[in-house]
């Protein structure tokens, strides 16, 4: 599916870790600024490929994002005790290894609100807590687990790069319709996710 | 969400706004909870807002605060004779010391072998976390953690916002002579001494404001070198002469950082030599130039305090 988008009723096909395909509104997909720097202005050619996130995980992740399309404009952090009876119920629903993939594909989408209501999810397990409580809250990870964290963020750098690819493709096929300012968003976009990511990976 | 939360294993930008939106108090026990945590938050670099480590000497007391913001969190150094443990009592890990801890209201008591030790080591821990500034009170001063604490937090070049210091005796002396090149990491520099003890401070540098109580000591050739931007000079020996050669010299461009100069010295008197051309009752009130014209001065007086307020054009 391709589109212009600039509209909420263009709907676009993204593609999961199992292959899967499934639509997004546009309105939906513009609250991740991942998508709004590589996608938006020059549209994709075939399914966008979030392959690193399992169906169920990007569902999850864009059902929050079809919620909130009607919401006001996010305007930084809100404390736990502001959120709706919909954000609760959305978070209570998820077990822990749903939200540490939402977590994860949020955090990669960057979609600011989620990401963030996310974070005051955690502080709130933390907080009014003794340090030994806290431990008890938390699992202090082994060196091997520290490795394999290591190990998937390099991974997801990877994917990160082979998304950047695909939006660089999509923008040679449309280099010859709009030329110049489209070979140069993309390059640009090229060069931001190349640093995001590299970033990410030498932290 | 029951099973413990591999808190560790998120993305590091999220475990980073998740740090962000602890307290104070939070993060400092958080810190505790194990050595890849306490490196993690030092790696999330929590400095946007100034936190401020005030030392109680002789409570052995380090209360921490965001610079605007009066809420502390405690942290007491007490040594560890068991007598302090109770059923809360653990164990953890602080710069290499495995000590005991109990949780208190809004704060934790720390037990160690060594008091001395121990208190910086809280310091040490905390600087790292939120490269902090610190303030001492004068009652440090009839502590003998002062002056091994102040000299290595010098030695480590930490800032500190407020620095109260007495010069009392050969300790205090030999305190400000280990620091006096290192002033500039001083905002706030409170000197209290006594009386006819003779020693004669040199400053190497000093600190942005300065106050002294007791500044009899503290001659015209100290001030004409002070590069302070606010000086506060209690109980001082300067006379009309010496204020007129002060604000000579503050007229032709020195002072250049100068923006309060205030001096409580019955030495200044209506009787005494004119200032500037005037008697000191014409003076107050008066607003005075430098000669290129850059700044402009007020001079107030308040029986026998007198103050110098600047403005730059």
């Amino acid at each position: 599916m391709t589109s212009p988008a600039s509209s909420s009723e263009v709907k676009y096909l993204i593609e999961s870790s199992e292959g899967n395909t499934f639509d997004v509104s546009g309105a939906a997909l513009r609250q991740s600024n991942t998508f709004n720097a590589m996608f938006l202005n020059i549209g994709a050619d075939g399914p966008i490929p979030f392959t690193d996130y399992n169906e169920a995980t990007l569902k999850k992740v864009f059902e929050y994002c079809e919620h909130s399309v009607n919401e006001e404009n996010y305007s930084g952090p809100k404390h736990q005790d502001d959120l709706s009876k919909w954000d609760l119920n959305f978070f209570n629903e998820m077990d822990q290894k749903m939200f540490i993939d939402v977590i994860n594909a949020s955090n990669f989408l960057d979609i600011e609100r989620l990401t963030s209501y996310c974070c005051e999810r955690i502080a709130r397990m933390l907080r009014g807590k003794n340090t030994q409580e806290m431990i008890k809250v938390i699992t202090l990870p082994t060196a091997e687990e520290l490795e394999a964290k290591q190990k998937v963020e390099e991974k997801k750098a990877a994917a990160a790069k082979k998304v950047a690819e695909k939006a660089a493709e999509t923008a040679e096929k449309t280099e010859t319709l709009e030329e110049l300012p489209v070979q140069q968003l993309v390059q640009t976009t090229r060069n931001k996710l190349t640093r995001k990511y590299l970033s990410f990976s030498n932290e | 969400m029951s099973s413990p939360f591999p808190l560790l294993r998120l993305p590091r930008l999220v475990l980073f706004d998740v740090f962000k939106s602890l307290s104070i108090g939070e993060k400092i026990k958080l810190s505790l909870c194990s050595k890849k945590i306490f490196t993690q938050i030092n790696s999330a670099r929590l400095y946007s807002q100034t936190v401020i480590v005030d030392l109680d000497c002789l409570s052995h007391k380090i209360s921490v605060h965001f610079e605007n913001d009066k809420e502390t969190f405690d942290i007491f150094s007490y040594l560890d004779t068991w007598k302090g443990h109770n059923l809360n009592t653990q164990q953890f890990s602080i710069t290499c010391c495995t000590v005991a801890v109990t949780s208190i209201q809004k704060g934790i008591q720390i037990f160690w072998k060594n008091r001395q030790e121990g208190f910086l080591s809280v310091i040490q821990h905390l600087s790292q976390m939120f490269q902090c500034k610190i303030s001492t009170s004068f009652n440090c001063h009839f502590s003998d953690l002062l002056q091994p604490t102040i000299s290595k937090l010098f030695d480590l070049q930490l800032e500190f916002k407020i620095l109260c210091i007495c010069l009392d005796g050969s300790k205090d002396e030999d305190l400000f002579n280990q620091i006096s090149g290192n002033l500039k990491l001083v905002e706030y520099l409170s000197i209290s001494s006594s009386f006819n003890t003779g020693f004669e401070p040199v400053f190497t540098s000093w600190p942005q404001k300065i106050i002294i109580t007791s500044s009899a000591w503290f001659t015209l050739e100290y001030l004409l070198a002070c590069t302070s931007t606010t000086i506060t000079l209690g109980w001082a020996h300067l006379g009309n002469k010496d204020l007129d050669e002060i604000l000579k010299n503050w007229k032709a461009g020195e002072f250049p950082n100068l923006e309060r100069l205030k001096i409580q010295s019955r030495n200044i008197t209506s009787f005494g030599a004119t200032i500037l051309g005037m008697n000191l009752r014409e003076l107050v009130g008066k607003v005075i130039q430098t000669d290129d014209g850059s700044k402009k001065a007020t001079i107030k007086l308040d029986f026998d305090t007198i103050e110098m307020s600047v403005t730059s054009f």
